[in-house]
């Protein structure tokens, strides 16, 4: 039996500020060893080990062969929260929450956040959204997501950096999901008018600097005339995330509606316990364009007829990694779409500019009636 | 056949159709193309999202409320540029090649309709006279007020449309609730989105700056404009008609469902040619078509009638004015008929598809006889010249003429006509030799518009 210390695990070091590991190759190499190795690998993957098609040890020798990976997503559904911790990272990690995914697929899947992880993931994602705001004590007003979903627990970490008081008004997205799912448009109307009613009341009554939230609060916001004078005087900074804004809606709040104000998006999943956070620079597509936090969180963007990449500026669907020494959740192909933007530099993968929902046509059928 | 006049091979320049506002033209991120029947891109349609939609709202809400009569001039000078002049650069020439082409519809039946949308905007003045109930006033100056009066007001500010576009006559309607001091907000149909584009524009060149938008937006968007508006216009199938049925605001204009019916006081060999015109004129796409004869008498006499009358459809004269689809469409239709009219006796041509262009093909007339007068075929309605035959006996009431749009009651009994005339679920009767598709300014469609839109409020000064 080998101590875990006899490998030298130290590219596998999250490292906020390095931001890129120069062999990405090599870092996946020991990745495996890690996951694979049974003094240091999870449960869960030890146990699919043996239902590989493949040796993870020794066919995986980079980035590219990651692929070669089932999309075993589906199987978070039913893991325990137990099965999911890494050996390797001893016998008591630290362990912020366990999230939940919105369950837009069916039962909601499950992942470990760690506190190492998570401290490192929010300080890169500090350092690359950089607002300016941070210790300044500016409230912030959170109506976001709680409970299962990361989003909540991100706003808590977000409001610490900020140093001021946080507000918050809850959402339940599995319920909307439900209320869409049943048709219930009304019902949805009443729920989100009732999200945006407890929003007026903070931001009324408050001294709020800075919102987190999702694109139709904003855009409920932005039908009140009242509410718009509010956050116009009182609010420095507006963060979106959770959900996709469309690049129209996303021009009429800059540059319309909350001019000076700026409205920077994160496109962030649960199965890639982080999230990617908007490039600063104005793209000349005028698209939201997200950087995820590469090499340990990174995407492609595929044809999803081939599993081949599209070409830059095309739409594609969007394949999901994360892989580090806390989860290994390879090639995961999700339900948006996005279209395909070279990474930064040194970065691997893709960036995605415009994220949007995977549409879903129906077949066509003829329709009676002339009008 | 030869290609319908007026359908050039050559596709026009590259249209958008932007959204238009008080704020002028706004060409959104997101769009669809626009395409002919076979396929060919010729343009692109704004997608505008929800809160562009709210915000147009706002401002249509808020815009002032003009005089009556400068209103009714404004409307008549519209009609003339809308008619006639160059509009935001496009001539009328131009606009009847896009609409031609893109609805698929003969040169000559776009102008016809296109001259039919402008009579209709200078005649409202007369028209409204005589929509107004006779005991309301439209100003606060009248001296009837002196006495007490009903005073003609609105039931809301805005109203929205969910237009169609099968023929572009569905945008003779709407117009006239600029007429009565609304706003309008006009979502238009991806498929001829010309019309209400050309209208906007024209509008706005007449003086309603602000009175008047196109919002083109996806399907996901197109409720707000219903949720946004007091009031609402849907055209739509059966589905949009359910939808939208227990909400008082809106205004659905659904299958037409529209009949002829021949009694057997008259002889039906004299109104061949009225007939085939209900069934056949406008491309057989309009809801005011023939859908379905009924023909007093025993199955042979109604075999003997679909018989004559496919005769009179095969010919050419009426032939010309054939719809142009994607092939695909025409064959999908040409499997839905087969699909629903099973056990009904065909007349005609048993190959109703016929490729004009590749990619493009036509439809011959479908005659069908069923012989039970309360088959659900005799309902069933499809945008281009079909039409179910069913024999029909006093003894069945008029319950197979009802949910209709229209009824052409070819008979001299007048006592049936009245029983037509006093059936609520029958919109309109034409009794004699008229065809279904007859329209005056002034006689409604589907009741007046200014039923939906105005109520009398009891005022004394």
């Amino acid at each position: 039996m080998s101590d875990p210390g006899a490998h030298d695990w130290s590219i596998l070091d999250v490292d906020p500020l390095q931001q890129t590991v120069t062999d990405a190759d090599a870092y996946v190499r020991t990745l495996m060893q890690w996951h694979f190795g049974p003094e240091t690998g999870s449960p869960f993957w030890l146990k699919r080990k043996a239902t590989l098609d493949f040796d993870p040890l020794t066919d995986v020798k980079s980035v590219d062969d990651l692929a070669l990976f089932p999309n075993l997503i589906d199987d978070f559904r039913d893991t325990t929260a137990e099965e999911l911790v890494p050996r390797g990272l001893g016998d008591s990690p630290k362990i912020a929450a366990i999230f939940e995914s919105g369950g837009t697929t069916g039962r909601p899947k499950r992942f470990v956040m760690f506190e190492d992880w998570f401290t490192r993931y929010l300080a890169w994602a500090g350092r690359k959204a950089a607002s300016g705001l941070g210790g300044s004590g500016i409230n912030l007003l959170a109506t976001t997501p709680s409970g299962p979903h990361m989003i909540g627990e991100v706003t808590v970490r977000q409001s610490g950096a900020l140093g001021g008081k946080r507000f918050t008004i809850d959402i339940d997205p599995r319920w909307v999901k439900k209320l869409i799912e049943r048709g219930q448009a009304d019902e949805l109307r009443a729920y989100v008018d009732h999200l945006v009613d407890q929003t007026a009341d903070i931001l009324a009554t408050q001294d709020v600097g800075m919102i987190q939230t999702i694109p139709i609060l904003l855009t409920k916001i932005a039908e009140r005339p009242e509410l718009v004078e509010l956050v116009r005087s009182k609010v420095k900074r507006i963060a979106w995330g959770g959900a996709h804004m469309d690049p129209d809606t996303r021009a009429i709040l800059r540059e319309e509606v909350f001019p000076g104000i700026p409205i920077v998006g994160g496109y962030g999943s649960t199965t890639i316990l982080s999230v990617a956070v908007e490039r600063k620079e104005e793209q000349p597509s005028g698209l939201a364009t997200f950087d995820p936090f590469s090499p340990y969180v990174f995407f492609r963007v595929v044809d999803p007829d081939t599993g081949r990449p599209v070409a830059h500026g095309e739409r594609g669907q969007i394949v999901m990694n994360h892989i580090t020494k806390f989860a290994l959740i390879p090639n995961n192909l999700e339900r948006d779409t996005a279209i395909r933007v070279a990474a930064e530099d040194g970065h691997i993968g893709d960036a995605v500019a415009d994220v949007a929902p995977v549409q879903t046509f129906g077949g066509t059928s003829i329709t009676e009636g002339v009008y | 056949m030869s290609a319908p006049e007026g359908a050039p091979d050559r596709a026009p320049v590259f249209a958008h159709v932007d959204a238009i506002t008080e704020a002028g033209e706004y060409r959104a991120r997101a769009s669809k193309p626009l395409r002919l029947p076979d396929g060919r891109e010729i343009g692109a349609i704004s997608e505008v999202p929800r809160l562009y939609v709210t915000r147009a709202f706002a401002r249509l809400s808020a815009a002032p409320v003009l005089p009556y009569a400068t209103r009714l001039a404004m409307l008549a000078k519209a009609a003339d540029l809308f008619e006639n002049a160059v509009v935001e650069g496009q001539s009328i020439d131009d606009y009847l090649d896009l609409v031609s082409l893109c609805a698929g519809v003969p040169r000559a039946i776009a102008h016809a309709s296109i001259a039919a949308i402008a009579r209709i905007l200078r005649a409202l003045p007369d028209t409204l006279a005589q929509e107004i109930p006779r005991g309301a006033v439209t100003s606060i100056d009248d001296p009837r007020i002196r006495e007490g009066a009903a005073y003609w007001a609105r039931q809301g500010r805005t109203l929205a449309v969910h237009a169609s576009g099968n023929t572009p006559g569905v945008h003779g309607l709407w117009p006239s609730a600029l007429a009565l001091g609304y706003s309008v907000a006009v979502r238009p149909s991806s498929r001829e989105p010309f019309t209400p584009q050309r209208l906007v524009r024209a509008f706005r060149e007449a003086g309603f700056a602000s009175h008047v938008a196109l919002l083109p937006t996806g399907h996901d968007v197109a409720d707000a404009l219903i949720e946004q508006a007091d009031r609402a216009l849907v055209y739509g199938g059966q589905a949009v008609v359910d939808k939208y049925a227990a909400n008082p605001a809106v205004l659905t204009q659904g299958p037409g469902r529209s009949k002829t019916v021949v009694t057997d006081d008259v002889d039906w060999r004299e109104h061949l040619d009225t007939i085939a015109a209900s069934i056949a004129s406008l491309g057989g796409a309009a809801c005011t078509c023939t859908t379905a004869v009924l023909v007093e008498g025993d199955v042979a006499e109604a075999n003997a009638f679909a018989s004559a009358l496919a005769d009179r459809l095969a010919e050419s004269e009426v032939g010309k004015h054939r719809t142009e689809l994607p092939s695909a469409t025409a064959r999908q239709l040409a499997d839905h008929v087969e699909r629903v009219g099973a056990g009904t006796t065909s007349f005609g041509r048993d190959d109703i598809v016929e490729t004009v262009r590749p990619g493009t093909a036509v439809l011959h007339p479908v005659i069908r006889v069923t012989p039970d007068a309360k088959s659900p075929v005799l309902g069933v309605e499809l945008p281009f010249p079909c039409v179910w035959i069913a024999p029909f006996t006093r003894a069945d009431g008029i319950a197979p003429l009802t949910s209709s749009l229209v009824v052409a009651a070819i008979t001299e009994d007048m006592e049936f006509a009245q029983q037509l005339l006093d059936e609520p679920s029958i919109a309109n009767v034409h009794i004699g030799a008229h065809t279904t598709t007859w329209m005056k300014p002034g006689v409604p469609h589907d009741g007046y518009l200014s039923e939906h839109l105005m109520r009398t409020k009891g005022v004394i000064r």
